[in-house]
């Protein structure tokens, strides 16, 4: 979706990914600033943001990471400006530090953060449930469920957040972030210049003194935004019948095709909970009233669950509460066949079993690889050369994670982004064995900075490979702040990566990883010496050279010699554009990308000639 | 109206996603219900790409094992392992191109013969056609539209409440002006090729 997000009039009805949904709420709303750190699967928000910046009427900025994110969002949302901070879940993480003081100083221009959560790991190292950061940060949350609710409910979610002047929490998961529906579109807003800042250091500097204050103050404010979630448009009642349903988020979707499917819409009660936190307490009570029994249907932990759980106490409200456990799982997602299993047992209907096709468990297994021509497999090849079985590898977040599977099981151990340098330093000083560390550029400059700091001023020992591709390669290839290029032409306010290593007491050796013998003599050199090493593995991302137009033209390659010899090139790189073809090796010229990295490993291969 | 689920599976780069845009469109352009889902992580990095396109007045854009009414299946082991979210008698329609799985493509998993998958589909689908998808897309102009001639011959089957004329019509709406006209060819090969 183009430039149509940026139309001023109403009216037209486009079908959005959710993510595209959600910025034209956020503009529909008069966003002044975005910021973000891009992540699966919150980045076609900042993406579409970014492609439609030259025109679009916000300030946007990809930020370093996450935290730095929110306090620059933070930061502007004082200044007046209507704010929108987007990133995926363990991003809330890097960022709980300014998020939980966020809802004491408060928002004047409004903020909204959108947390993209991941039930089901789909391509995430947790599934961790962000709602409880509503709880435990004091910020209202709000659960959109379709693409148009994407647009509409971060619109509201705005007007609450500049009416209270607080922080509000948009969860989404990725079932709804990257849901395509269709999206009915109001006008943008004519912006007015915000009031400007009145230095009030008592009510935005939380020295102990004011914090307490500023508790109390939070504290009353979730009370009353425990009443507005009562009188919220956001939170429905339909149906009738003694047996209810609580649902939020996609489950709501999944409840309402059931009850189509099995013939039940209207005959039971169910609450659409899109305003979440604060509960609605008295519009729970109320619809409790009259139930034998009530389902609540949330996907990952039983927070909804055990809020009304502790209402019905508190109130001595005697309906059963059907949660977690049995039919219901706390782990990965639901969808219309677990709540199809839920819905009829709530209603002692027998289960039904859908026949399913059985298929062969040995199926050829398609898991993703490295692309053909990328940097990161000429390193991970090399370094195997160099060092083998010996150290242990301390991997990081970023597409060279898949250098775990084999040919190269370059991939240890893992935490979170940042972590292969200060988790490395630690295993390395406890176990006295070798570690290598593989970091990505973008990684690095997010996290990784700060374990290279402490790594160096602890003494710590350990080898530090930077696969620096020159762009965000995981997530879409976004600019990070070394990058040459964006998808504007050259980038200009660069941040030197080796001038940083060495500003951190580290002079970085520096290679281009499809030199073979260069990285390989490289790597031999730093392997037996002691402390703090780092080589920069310095190769752009061939679809990020695409995409910017730096990709220079090269022949692929093509098995000139006996291809029977190949087959330890073969099984060394395990490259995509690799095939068999009735037993004799050859190249794909179609999936290769001439890095000409096996032509230097084996002789029977060679650059294909263009009449060839 | 009848509500419709379709299943759509692919390899990353082989424009499942696009397939499942333009089908979606042309659902809404001819004033029907409709939402979508998929997902797409590691998609560029050659590993699977699954999609929904529902159809009809659904809410959820995720379909669960057995609901399926229509299977796309863009490379045929990929249309193999997604059977099981096809409803016992649906339609499949499936590409007759394989792209070997990196462990296929070195002979350490042999892939499936052709034979024995389209077998496997015809048992538990209702009605399945198998497409030359590749070589339609070279005779239409360009390779890289053999999603369409998929789309095409599931179109003429009948299995879709609208007839390949709105999914021309979303080509011509939707797609950049550049890729149009071998776009529609691939449609309409794909279409022909049910009559042969």
């Amino acid at each position: 979706m183009g430039r149509e997000l940026l139309d001023r009039a109403a009216g037209a009805r486009h079908f959005l990914l959710g993510n595209e949904a959600v910025v034209r709420g956020a503009l529909e709303a008069g966003v002044d600033v975005v910021t973000c750190y891009p992540g699966t699967p919150s980045s076609e928000i900042p993406d579409t943001f970014f492609r439609l910046s030259p025109d679009g009427p916000y300030r946007f900025e990809y930020s370093v990471n996450e935290k730095v994110a929110l306090e620059v969002g933070a930061g502007a949302s004082l200044a007046g400006a209507a704010t929108l901070v987007t990133m995926k879940h363990v991003g809330v993480n890097v960022a709980a530090d300014p998020l939980l003081t966020l809802a004491y100083v408060g928002s004047p221009g409004g903020l909204v953060l959108v947390s993209a959560d991941d039930p089901g790991c789909h391509s995430s190292q947790n599934e961790q449930d962000n709602r409880w950061y509503a709880r435990l940060a004091g910020l209202p949350c709000i659960e959109p469920s379709t693409a148009m609710e994407c647009k509409d409910f971060v619109r509201e979610a705005f007007a609450l957040s500049k009416q209270l002047g607080h922080p509000v929490l948009v969860r989404t998961t990725t079932r709804v972030n990257h849901v395509r529906g269709p999206v009915a579109f109001a006008a943008l807003p004519e912006k007015t210049p915000p009031p400007p800042f009145v230095k009030n250091p008592p009510r935005y500097v939380p020295l102990p003194v004011s914090a307490r204050a500023m508790r109390l103050a939070l504290l009353k404010k979730l009370d009353a935004l425990a009443d507005m979630a009562d009188a919220s448009p956001l939170n429905r009642v339909s149906g009738e019948g003694t047996v209810g349903f609580v649902a939020s988020g996609i489950c709501r979707a999944y409840l309402r095709d059931v009850l189509f499917d099995e013939g039940l819409e209207g005959s039971v009660k169910v609450l659409d909970l899109g305003f979440s936190h604060p509960l609605p307490r008295n519009l729970i009570a109320g619809f409790a009233q009259g139930l034998t029994r009530l389902v609540v249907l949330e996907e990952v932990d039983p927070i909804v669950e055990n809020e009304i759980r502790a209402l019905f106490q508190r109130r001595g409200i005697a309906c059963e509460v059907v949660g977690k456990g049995g039919a219901l799982p706390r782990f990965g997602e639901y969808s219309t066949d677990i709540v199809r299993g839920a819905v009829r047992a709530a209603l002692d209907l027998p289960p039904v079993a859908a026949k399913l096709c059985a298929v062969p468990g040995d199926l050829p297994r398609r898991p993703p690889n490295m692309c053909a021509g990328c940097p990161h497999r000429a390193t991970y090849h090399a370094a195997r050369k160099v060092f083998g079985d010996e150290p242990v590898y301390s991997s990081d977040i970023g597409c060279y994670t898949l250098g775990i599977q084999p040919p190269f099981s370059a991939a240890d151990f893992l935490f979170c982004m940042g972590s292969s340098v200060s988790a490395g330093s630690g295993f390395a000083s406890a176990s006295g064995r070798p570690v290598v560390a593989f970091i990505g550029d973008s990684t690095f400059f997010h996290s990784g900075i700060t374990g290279l700091i402490n790594a160096v001023a602890n003494n710590h020992d350990l080898l530090l490979v930077i696969l620096d591709n020159r762009t965000t390669g995981m997530t879409g290839h976004q600019p990070h702040p070394g990058v040459d290029h964006t998808i504007f032409g050259e980038f200009s306010s660069k941040v030197d990566l080796a001038g940083l290593v060495r500003a951190c007491g580290v002079t970085p050796v520096r290679v281009n990883p499809f030199n073979h013998g260069a990285t390989t003599a490289a790597l031999a050199d730093l392997k037996d010496k002691p402390g703090v090493r780092v080589l920069i593995a310095e190769a752009p991302c061939p679809i990020h050279a695409r995409k910017v137009k730096i990709a220079r033209k090269t022949p692929p390659a093509a098995v000139t010699g006996d291809p029977a010899k190949c087959l330890q090139c073969r099984d060394e790189l395990a490259c995509p554009a690799f095939v068999m073809v009735e037993g004799v090796f050859a190249i794909n010229a179609e999936a290769c990308s001439g890095c000409m990295y096996c032509v230097q490993l084996s002789p029977e291969i060679k650059a294909r000639r263009k009449d060839g | 109206m009848q509500r419709l689920r379709v299943f759509l599976t692919g390899v990353g780069g082989q424009g499942t996603l696009t397939s499942t845009r333009l089908l979606a469109l042309a659902a809404m352009d001819s004033g029907l219900e409709v939402v979508s889902g998929e997902i797409h992580g590691m998609a560029q990095r050659g590993g699977v790409v699954e999609s929904t396109v529902l159809v009809g007045g659904f809410a959820s854009p995720k379909i669960s094992p057995g609901e399926a009414d229509v299977l796309l299946g863009f490379e045929p082991l990929e249309a193999w392992r997604a059977l099981p979210m096809l409803r016992e008698g649906g339609f499949a329609a499936v590409s007759t191109d394989p792209i070997p799985p990196l462990s296929s493509a070195l002979q350490r998993e042999p892939y499936p013969a052709m034979a024995d998958i389209a077998a496997r589909i015809r048992e538990w689908a209702g009605r399945a056609v198998f497409v030359p998808c590749h070589d339609l897309a070279v005779k239409a102009g360009n390779p890289q539209s053999a999603n369409t001639v998929l789309l095409g011959a599931a179109c003429a089957a009948g299995v879709f409440p609208f007839g390949v004329e709105v999914l021309e019509a979303a080509i011509r709406t939707h797609l950049p002006p550049k890729i149009v006209d071998v776009n529609v060819t691939a449609l309409r090969l794909g279409a022909q090729s049910l009559d042969s």
